[in-house]
């Protein structure tokens, strides 16, 4: 449903659903898109250039497609199974339990964010906490406690979304004693196959401020539909 | 020189009993030697077994490498240390590390990356002997893979295989390369066992994306320069860059070999007391069977302090004379220990303890400590023993020392 | 007639052995003082090797799988949680019923990564039975902080020191374990920490983190009452070889394997074996010095006395008498020295089962044995085997010894002594 219906209706959104449009944000039944992502750390940067297919919560194929050594890297997300394609030794490997916690091609993102299927709404209990203005924009700002059961290590997470238009500002990340462990930032909004998205998230880890990854999307589009083969190994290794 | 002339053939009036304790002494000695020629031989090997086959009796790092194994941690001037190093005959090699995924058909595991110049191992230490499939890495040829025995083991992995290794490179890219299992070691030490894959250094740098840089010198002089002397031969090389013996290294393992030596300090102790009651023994049985004729000496008036005297002489010469056969019996049998050794390898083979692989072989080892030791030692037991009943028969009364049976 | 005389020449000779002995105090003294100070020492050492050894064993068998181990005949080779033991109960059971046997466990052994906000560390992950191991296990007895775990206790953990700080975990807080279970898939818990135990050892504190069973199933995807081992601890080390011959026995699946522990654990049993043959060697070489000492003394006690051997032989003694006579000697000597060795050899190691020999001086870092952390406070150990065969080993050497100078004694050329 084209989000502009949604709160010309009701007026102000509750708290769950603010989450769960945060959810759905880069989701829909399927979307493709090119993204840059800069990665800075303390010995090295650099940039790589991707195309991403993704359909529903549990299938993903991401291709990159530079710096021209990387060319044809391909990492395939089913469900819980997460494989990588190296074309410089024609060789997939699938990435095991013990490397979940990896980081991906060397970004501040792990393997593990690429699968994680948590939802706001439904694993977190939350709470608004904050409905106002802020650096001169109206913002609302939810906390949201992991649910005692749910698999997830953080203690809290903050979102922080603009007003009246819900788009998310940033979300922080706090272990289980109240440390801020890692901060993602929301910016350049655009409108993109009919959805208000911001096009560039970085991700700024607590105890190295200067380094970040910064995924930028350059297109993005959510209506092709794209057929489940796609989400293949013969596809990963063969494009 | 003519007391010695008379203390000898005092000594020999009793052929029978000075022979017997001739060879009682004699054979002490040679087991004192044998003893210690032992147990330096068990803590030379266990020390050797650490620094010689990878550790090195000492090793160069940058500043906090060892805190965290960065990649970007190298030594500043490698060559300079390098070259002072064998300057100084210490043997040197240059190793580079970092960590990475191997994987082998549908099994993977994480790994610790080395890569080595395969000649200068080979001659400064022994890890590219202890190989237990295959053969080790050789500078010319490339594409090859060294596991640690655990890891093969856990990865199905057998020499000929095709690994996949996968790393988070220098510059952040993802690099894949290809190599070929070359060998598999033998138990070396738990971490290597569990994650060792040592690569040629021209194959290292090539998947770490890193053209220069080196994490660590290991140093070995194979026991010709004391380890705690290398900080300061090879100061003026070093720079910011910290040396770090084997026992600050391995500090579990210089423990044990701290309380072995310990333990085997008291065993010796122990030993010097039994060799001590046995001469003792001896010396008294010998003395006291001379009574009447010291009787008859304090009666012809001869001092007290001459017959100590002569007592001790005696003693002396008789010690000297049975270390001296002592010695060659327990050279020869040292020397036999040295050579062939005691094979304790009834036992499964490879154990690792505190860290470090064990060689179940016990070889002795010779040095002049012990030959001087134990030669020092019965000298002075001799002496000693003597004493006694040496001032019990100066303070004689010559009466009742001539009718003593 | 004839049994009377050895009868009467018996109890002759040994008087005349008790009188000589009587006689020369000085000689029998430290003759008797070198075998029992030898026999002490000896004793010593072993007492508190064997204890060393004895105590490495129950703590890891106690640790691990047992005095001996069944499992599925190819996990060994290549560990994997989907190797299990589908119903161990029955088989269970029947071996506790054996006399020998004082328990059995249950335990699922299994990799996987441990997960805080602060950090993913690589695991090794045991499932047990806390009922079971509450009163044996050496890590229930190093908890430092927090408790134990319970039956009941879903989700509960116990880690060591090093990774707790590590993750920077304490009690209560919140760690996910992520594993591949028993079909392949990946799979996440949530687990909370109960209890902090510090052994020593980097491995067991590093990367060891234990659970009920029960959660271990569920994490692992594994059917109720099943486990990857069971594990089988024996009153009696010594009965070993009997009870694995009758488990072995009891075996009609011939996917399950019955292990000694000394084939799961090669390192330990390696270096025991080390240890054990070097110790022996040295008290050889211990004893050897004091039967230098003791043959000196027998010798030349027969010396000594030539002139009243010549004597005897002159007026027609047998030979053999003059022998026997030096052989009760010996013994003599041999049952006071062995005696008063066991006694004081006996009191000094009895001293040291009770209060323990504590090397932990000398061992600041703690001793570990191919990742085994070991208990640096050595109690000896007192067995009649022990005590038995030192003190026959050193009398019997000590009579071999008077052979020698029996002969000589037999031989004493009495026509040269007595002109």
């Amino acid at each position: 449903m084209p989000l502009h219906v949604v709160y010309a209706q009701s007026g102000k959104l509750s708290a769950r659903d603010i989450l769960n449009k945060v959810d759905d944000l880069y989701r829909g039944d399927a979307s493709t898109g090119e993204m840059t992502m800069a990665i800075v750390t303390e010995n090295w940067s650099r940039t790589l250039t991707m195309q991403i297919w993704a359909k529903g919560k549990d299938k993903s194929l991401i291709r990159i497609l530079s710096p021209a050594k990387e060319q044809g890297t391909a990492t395939l997300r089913v469900g819980n199974d997460i494989w990588n394609y190296l074309p410089k030794v024609n060789r997939t490997i699938k990435v095991s339990s013990s490397m979940m916690s990896q980081s991906w091609m060397g970004s501040h993102f792990t393997n593990d964010d690429l699968v994680r299927e948590s939802r706001m709404a439904d694993d977190y209990t939350f709470e608004t906490t904050f409905d106002g203005v802020r650096d001169g924009i109206k913002v609302i700002e939810i906390t949201c406690i992991p649910k005692p059961e749910a698999a997830i290590v953080w203690g809290k997470i903050v979102l922080t979304v603009k007003d009246e238009s819900y788009i998310p500002l940033s979300i922080l990340y706090y272990d289980e004693s109240m440390n801020l462990v890692r901060t993602l930032i929301f910016s350049d909004i655009k409108n993109m196959d009919g959805r208000d998205i911001p096009m560039k998230m970085t991700v700024v880890p607590a105890d190295k401020p200067d380094e970040s990854t910064i995924v930028t999307y350059n297109q993005i589009t959510f209506s092709t539909p794209i057929d489940d083969s796609v989400f293949s190994l013969r596809n990963l290794e063969n494009p | 020189m003519i007391t010695i002339y008379y203390s000898w053939r005092n000594l020999w009036r009793n052929s029978r009993r000075t022979l017997i304790t001739l060879i009682a002494l004699a054979l002490t000695t040679a087991v004192l030697i044998i003893n210690l020629a032992l147990v330096e031989g068990y803590l030379k090997d266990a020390v050797a077994n650490a620094t010689d086959l990878v550790v090195g009796e000492a090793q160069v790092h940058a500043p906090g490498y060892l805190e965290d194994h960065s990649l970007y941690k190298t030594i500043e001037n490698p060559d300079a240390i390098l070259k002072a190093a064998r300057d100084n005959g210490i043997g040197a090699t240059e190793r580079t590390y970092g960590y990475g995924l191997v994987s082998v058909g549908n099994k993977s595991a994480g790994a610790f990356f080395w890569g080595v110049k395969p000649s200068a191992e080979k001659t400064t230490f022994e890890l590219a002997k202890h190989i237990g499939e295959g053969s080790f890495l050789t500078d010319s040829e490339t594409g090859g893979i060294v596991l640690g025995k655990k890891i093969a083991r856990s990865l199905n992995a057998n020499v000929g295989d095709e690994i996949i290794a996968v790393v988070q490179a220098a510059d952040g890219s993802l690099s894949p390369a290809l190599y070929n299992v070359t060998g598999i070691l033998k138990s070396a030490g738990e971490d290597i066992d569990r994650g060792a894959a040592i690569l040629n250094d021209a194959d290292f740098r090539g998947l770490f994306v890193m053209d220069k840089g080196v994490h660590e010198i290991a140093l070995n002089s194979k026991g010709r320069i004391a380890p705690e002397m290398m900080p300061q031969l090879l100061a003026p090389a070093l720079g910011k860059a910290e040396i770090k013996t084997w026992r600050q290294l391995l500090p579990a393992f210089s423990d044990i070999i701290n309380l072995s030596s310990a333990s085997i300090g008291i065993i010796g102790i122990v030993f010097f007391l039994a060799a001590g009651l046995g001469i003792m023994n001896t010396m008294l049985m010998a003395t006291y069977d001379r009574m009447r004729e010291f009787g008859i000496l304090k009666a012809l008036g001869t001092g007290p302090a001459r017959i100590i005297g002569n007592v001790l002489a005696e003693a002396f010469l008789l010690s000297l004379v049975a270390t001296l056969i002592g010695i060659i019996l327990g050279l020869a049998g040292s020397y036999y220990l040295q050579v062939v050794g005691l094979d304790t390898g009834k036992v499964s083979g490879e154990i690792s303890f505190a860290g470090v692989a064990f060689d179940p072989v016990w070889h002795a080892s010779i040095s002049v400590r012990t030959i001087i030791l134990p030669v020092l030692e019965m000298w002075v037991i001799c002496v000693l023993a003597s004493l006694y009943p040496a001032i019990l028969a100066a303070r004689l009364e010559p009466v009742k020392a001539m009718l003593h049976v | 007639m004839h049994e009377q005389d050895s009868d009467e020449m018996i109890s002759m000779l040994s008087r005349l052995a008790w009188r000589s002995v009587g006689r020369n105090k000085r000689r029998t003294i430290i003759t008797v003082l070198s075998i029992a100070l030898g026999l002490t020492f000896a004793l010593f050492f072993i007492t508190l090797a064997e204890g060393a050894y004895y105590q490495m064993i129950r703590d890891s068998v106690r640790m691990q799988a047992g005095h001996i181990t069944l499992e599925q005949k190819d996990y060994r080779d290549a560990p994997a949680v989907d190797l299990y033991i589908k119903n161990p109960g029955e088989l269970r059971n029947r071996i506790e019923a054996l006399p020998d046997v004082e328990e059995t466990k249950l335990l699922i052994l299994g990799q996987g990564v441990a997960r805080s906000g602060n950090g993913a560390v690589g695991v090794a992950v045991m499932g047990i039975e806390p009922s079971v191991e509450a009163g044996s296990s050496p890590l229930a007895k190093k908890i430092i902080k927090g408790e134990f775990l319970a039956d009941t206790d879903d989700n509960l953990v116990i880690i060591g020191s090093s990774l707790a700080s590590r993750l920077k975990l304490d009690l209560e807080k919140k760690l996910v374990l992520t594993t591949s279970d028993a079909n392949g898939d990946l799979v996440d818990e949530l687990c909370r920490v109960k209890g902090i135990f510090q052994t020593g050892s980097d491995e067991v504190d590093g990367f060891l983190v234990q659970l009920p069973i029960n959660f271990a199933r569920k994490l692992f995807t594994m059917p109720e009452g099943s486990a990857t081992q069971l594990g089988v601890i024996l009153k009696n080390q010594g009965k070993l070889n009997s009870v694995l011959k009758k488990i072995r026995g009891m075996l009609n699946d011939k996917d399950i394997v019955a292990l000694p522990w000394r084939e799961v654990m090669p390192e330990l049993a390696a270096y025991i074996t080390l240890d054990r043959t070097s110790n022996y060697i040295f008290q050889i070489i211990l004893i050897t010095l004091i039967l230098f000492t003791i043959f000196n003394t027998i010798l030349m006690s027969v010396l000594e006395r030539r002139r009243e051997f010549a004597i005897l032989l002159a007026i027609g003694t047998p030979p053999g008498q003059l022998q026997l006579q030096v052989l009760f000697e010996t013994i003599i000597f041999g049952i006071i020295g062995v005696g008063l060795g066991l006694l004081l050899g006996g009191a000094i190691a009895y001293y040291f089962r009770v209060h323990g020999l504590d090397i932990s001086a000398f061992l600041k870092e703690g001793v570990t044995v191919s990742g085994f952390a070991m208990d640096t406070k050595m109690h000896a150990r007192i067995t009649a085997p022990i005590m038995l065969w030192s003190a026959l080993i050193v009398f019997f050497a000590t009579l071999l010894l008077s052979i020698f100078p029996m002969r000589r004694a037999a031989r004493t050329p009495f026509a040269d002594i007595l002109r």
